[in-house]
């Protein structure tokens, strides 16, 4: 009995509009885009055909293997990061702060809705070493330490934007986990406590497995959201020291607006689809079987 | 579907229809920047536009002048109006704008292939030809246009709205009282330096966050020993970057950085903090090009004081081909004109106006020399100035800089990697080769 | 609730759920917590009342020797600041609006109505979730330019909306999942066609998810850089997040208390609306749009 639910002029109206957009900006672009990568060139000086070279030039440009083993290292520590101080917080919130953790919860999430360009900003000068010492550097100064040069090198960089992201988002996460640890039942926490769990057993045996399903969800959100990450990075490191915080898609930008080469370009944002793509492909599988479960 | 309420169902569809019309809106209504066909059209601009790059606040100033003096009636036809974006993304922004038809009518542009590029797509406009028509070709100094032409593959694809010389600046009263002479020997440079940094004082003041003022010692260096053909050599394919004598400049100002002589945090130095460590005495020698004359000569800014700042040209290196007289030129970032208003009556008498007046605006309200003639003489603000204009006009030959015929990819990978360098987490050896890399790989 | 949006916020009251913890360890922990997320901003505001030699001068850790307000009035005036939160509302509320309409529409037709390939559109919206933007960037700035679009926030809107719509969409369809299908065929059996059945039925009913999708879309686009940086090709287009990047430069960087001043104008200005939009977001999340 699905005679009116199945008109179709009511379905070319409601889905139509949507579905044009999507393919005139989304569709018909990424097909153009793939088109791109076996050109050379750009709007400025014309597109000629280059075949599989951007392809090839992929395999064996150090600075893409750079971007994309950055890509990769920066999608798993702040992700692991994010949700895994999402997850404590969210514990926090349900276990300890019960009812009055409304205005902690909101405190924690407000980074998280703060144009990111003011974020990465204010983070440079927290860190910042010259031609004044930051907040940061006054404090190891005043405790006896040496100050620390934090955008000089590889290593320390890339610490302050994960402490970055992961001081932006945690919130987000703790909240969208927090939902998931309410509705763990009451009474199976009971009678888990009354057979003498308690603690950290607790949550392993009980909390962690019930709230499963929203941890996945959580991780494939999140990890979504970092293989894309572009505004964190260009205010606070703008890619540097050198290239080694520089992502696939600063990279990519750099590589069609800065060096004129849509052509390459383009085989970096298609590379960057297939890792987002095999990505949330794999998180997916390891959470599925799972997600049936619960 | 019986009785519908057919007027709530047109609004529906009006609603639905409506968010599909916008699409198709979009691609007919707007369109006030883009359009203009390229290729020396005559499109009318509404505005003498100049997009600036934000840390050369010379060139605005003097046209911000002209437009309120000598050009006014020019500017009543046409206003100037000037946007500024930072010198780093400055590149990336001309080739988005070329790309999208919204090149504003004059624009600074800090690589000088992708002005090439632009020149031979019809984007940018050749201004010989076109100061000929308006009869001003003999407001622009010869040696200029032919420093302009060198970087441009033969066209003057740029006003030289500066002309400068590069050197060391540096604070007399410092070097007095560390009983410091001029080096003139890279090697007398490294002593010199010691001795201030053991005696506490920050010797040199560099922004790694620009790079260029980093990467300019290393082509400095390179023209001192290699000569003033090993930029182009390397240009040509005759030699690489990667060749041990260029790497051992690289070293060189490596060295430099190891010993901590560029201070704290170069990396995270902008080109303001650098100039203004200089200028406020907490560093006794700043590389820069004579544009700096301009900040040297307002005391807002310099709380060290004109007179008690030197110049001296950049050191020889002892046994090295090149010499010391030969002075690292440029004409600053050159002010380009976007082919699609050249030749629009409006655009040429600002251009005209330009040419007769900015020599001596330029040199008056700026203290900087520019590459046009001064029709107007005018005195010397201060004895650091009278020492450069006496240094340029006696100077018999010149070089270009480290990064003048390189490619965008190149240039950016080369200030990038100035401060990793300095900082010593990347090897002369990998600075040289990421560079040389980019060199081959980009177009 | 049969709206589709569970609408509890807060846990109920749970009486004993301790993991074991002392009283005072979880104070400690809420006081760092506390100071982590104040602090910043706390020092932040003070320093954009600082004058520059104060700032260069002295520890930054110290209060600043005269609250120089002034600070802020050379942002907002130097620094556009009134212009770049224009742009950015003028680009950011008609791809919402556009957004929200679409996708309701989408969500409905998909999720609702019965008709064979519906899941495949669906899944074709879904592959849109993985899709980087970077990945349709080139295309769609040489078709703007075709179409002379470039130069005005056209190219902003359509952005948005296209590649916003892949998330409006599943979670629109998302919420319609809890909608009975049999209310809809009632009513359209009483007398009312299915158009008019999604807009006067379904629409309110689904109303708070797209209050909720709204919000998440909005603080979406609203932080968008990327977009933003390559199609808006004029100072006076610039959104607040291209403007506040471009801003080190345009105080020519030795200025350091306007650079905080308009820093924290964004930063309180947005607390502002987050303060007063606090409940329907904190209500959408927990709400489960995103649970899955």
């Amino acid at each position: 009995m699905h005679r009116v639910l199945g008109d179709r002029r009511a379905i070319a109206i409601l889905l139509g509009p949507a579905l044009l957009v999507y393919s005139l900006i989304m569709l018909v672009p990424m097909f153009w885009s793939v088109g791109y990568s076996f050109t050379k060139g750009n709007t400025i000086e014309g597109f000629t055909w280059h075949g599989f070279g951007n392809f090839s030039h992929l395999w064996s440009d150090p600075n893409a293997h750079q971007a994309l083993w950055f890509t990769l290292k920066y999608a798993v520590v702040v992700t692991v990061g994010q949700v895994a101080v999402g997850y404590l917080l969210a514990l926090l919130y349900v276990f300890f702060l019960r009812r009055a953790s409304a205005l902690i919860r909101t405190l924690v999430f407000f980074p998280m809705v703060l144009p990111t360009v003011a974020v990465g900003l204010l983070f440079k000068a927290l860190f910042q070493i010259a031609p004044q010492y930051g907040p940061i550097n006054q404090l190891l100064v005043d405790v006896g330490l040496h100050p620390i040069d934090w955008f000089s090198s590889t290593g320390t960089a890339f610490i302050v934007l994960v402490i970055m992201d992961v001081w932006r988002s945690m919130g987000f996460y703790a909240v969208l986990l927090y939902a998931g640890l309410v509705d763990v039942p009451d009474d199976i926490l009971e009678s888990a406590r009354l057979d003498g769990a308690s603690g950290l057993r607790l949550v392993r045996h009980i909390v962690l497995p019930l709230s499963f399903p929203v941890l996945m969800s959580s991780l494939i959100f999140s990890i979504n959201g970092t293989l894309k990450v572009f505004d964190s990075i260009l205010p606070l490191t703008n890619g540097g020291p050198g290239n080694s915080t520089t992502p696939l898609t600063v990279l990519m930008f750099n590589t069609a607006f800065d060096y004129g080469d849509y052509g390459y370009g383009s085989a970096i944002a298609l590379l960057l689809t297939v890792v987002c793509l095999l990505v949330t492909l794999v998180v997916f599988r390891v959470s599925r079987r799972d997600l049936t479960k619960g | 579907m019986i009785a519908t309420s057919t007027r709530s169902k047109r609004r529906l569809l009006g609603l639905s229809a409506s968010a599909a019309a916008l699409t198709l809106l979009a691609s007919a209504c707007g369109g006030t920047g883009g359009g203009a066909s390229s290729g020396g059209g005559s499109a009318a601009p509404s505005s003498f536009s100049f997009l600036s790059a934000t840390e050369n606040t010379v060139d605005r100033a003097v046209l911000t002048s002209l437009s309120k003096n000598e050009c006014a009636t020019e500017n009543k036809a046409l206003p100037l109006s000037v946007q500024t974006q930072p010198q780093a993304n400055l590149n990336e922004k001309v080739q988005l704008l070329a790309g999208q038809n919204a090149l504003p009518v004059t624009f600074h542009e800090d690589t000088p292939t992708t002005v090439v590029q632009l020149a031979q797509s019809g984007k940018v406009e050749n201004l010989e030809p076109l100061l000929q028509k308006l009869g001003v070709e003999d407001q622009l100094l010869p040696s200029a246009v032919s420093t302009v032409k060198e970087l441009y593959n033969g066209q003057l694809d740029a006003l030289p709205a500066e002309y400068n010389i590069e050197g060391i600046f540096y604070n007399k009263q410092i070097f007095a009282a560390h009983g410091l002479s001029v080096p003139s020997t890279w090697d007398e440079l490294v002593a010199d330096a010691a001795k201030l940094q053991t005696a506490g004082v920050q010797p040199f003041s560099a922004s790694g966050q620009q790079g260029w003022p980093i990467t300019r010692l290393i082509g400095d260096y390179i023209f001192r020993d290699l000569g003033p053909n090993a930029m182009k050599d390397v240009a040509d394919g005759k030699a690489k970057l990667t060749d041990p004598a260029y790497v051992a400049a690289a070293q060189k100002v490596a060295d430099l950085g190891k010993a901590g002589y560029f201070g704290k945090g170069v990396g995270s130095i902008d080109y303001n903090t650098a100039l203004n460590t200089f200028l406020t005495g907490k560093a006794a020698m700043l590389y820069m090009g004579s544009w700096a004359l301009s900040n040297i000569g307002d005391p807002k800014q310099d709380s060290v004081g004109a007179a008690n700042i030197g110049f001296m040209p950049f050191p020889a290196v002892a046994g090295g081909q090149g010499s010391i007289d030969q002075y690292p030129s440029n004409i600053g970032l050159g002010i380009v004109v976007s082919s699609q208003y050249a030749n629009n009556t409006e655009v040429d008498d600002w251009l005209s106006c330009v040419a007769k007046n900015y020599g001596t605006d330029s040199l008056k309200g700026q203290s900087t020399i520019s590459g046009f003639k001064v029709n107007t003489p005018v005195p010397a603000a201060n004895a650091v100035t009278t020492q450069v204009q006496t240094t340029m006009s006696t100077a018999t030959s010149s070089v270009l800089w480290f990064e003048a015929l390189f490619n965008a990819q190149a240039t950016t990978t080369s200030q990038q990697d100035a401060a990793p360098l300095v900082s010593g987490s990347m090897s002369a050896q990998q600075f040289m080769s990421a560079v040389q890399n980019a060199l081959t790989s980009g177009s | 609730m049969s709206t589709g949006t569970p609408t509890r916020t807060y846990a109920p009251a749970r009486a004993r759920r301790r993991l074991g913890l002392g009283r005072l360890t979880v104070r400690v922990l809420l006081t760092v917590l506390i100071l982590i997320e104040v602090l910043p901003m706390i020092w932040m505001f003070l320093t954009s009342l600082k004058s520059n030699s104060d700032y260069l001068n002295n520890s930054s850790w110290s209060l600043p020797s005269h609250w120089l307000w002034s600070n802020y009035s050379t942002a907002w005036t130097t620094g556009n600041i009134g212009l770049y939160v224009r742009n950015s509302a003028l680009a950011v509320f008609p791809s919402l609006l556009l957004l929200l309409l679409l996708g309701t529409a989408a969500g409905f037709a998909l999720q609702i109505m019965v008709w064979k390939g519906r899941n495949f559109t669906l899944l074709i919206f879904l592959a849109g979730l993985m899709v980087p933007v970077q990945m349709i960037l080139l295309p769609l700035f040489t078709i703007y330019t075709q179409a002379g679009i470039s130069g005005t926030l056209w190219p902003l809107i359509l952005t948005y909306t296209g590649a916003n719509l892949p998330l409006t969409v599943f979670m629109m369809s998302t919420f319609y999942r809890a909608v009975p299908r049999e209310m809809f065929e009632a009513a359209t059996l009483d007398g009312a066609g299915i158009l008019r059945s999604f807009w006067s039925i379904s629409v309110p009913m689904v109303r708070n998810a797209i209050l909720t999708v709204g919000l998440v879309e909005f603080f979406f686009i609203w932080n968008d850089l990327l977009v933003a940086l390559t199609f808006t090709n004029n100072q006076n287009l610039s959104t607040i997040q291209v403007g506040l990047l471009n801003f080190t430069g345009q105080f020519g960087s030795t200025q350091y208390g306007p650079l905080f001043a308009a820093i924290c104008i964004n930063v309180f200005g947005t607390l502002l609306i987050y303060l007063f939009l606090n409940q329907k977001i904190m209500k959408g999340l927990t709400g489960g749009a995103v649970k899955g």
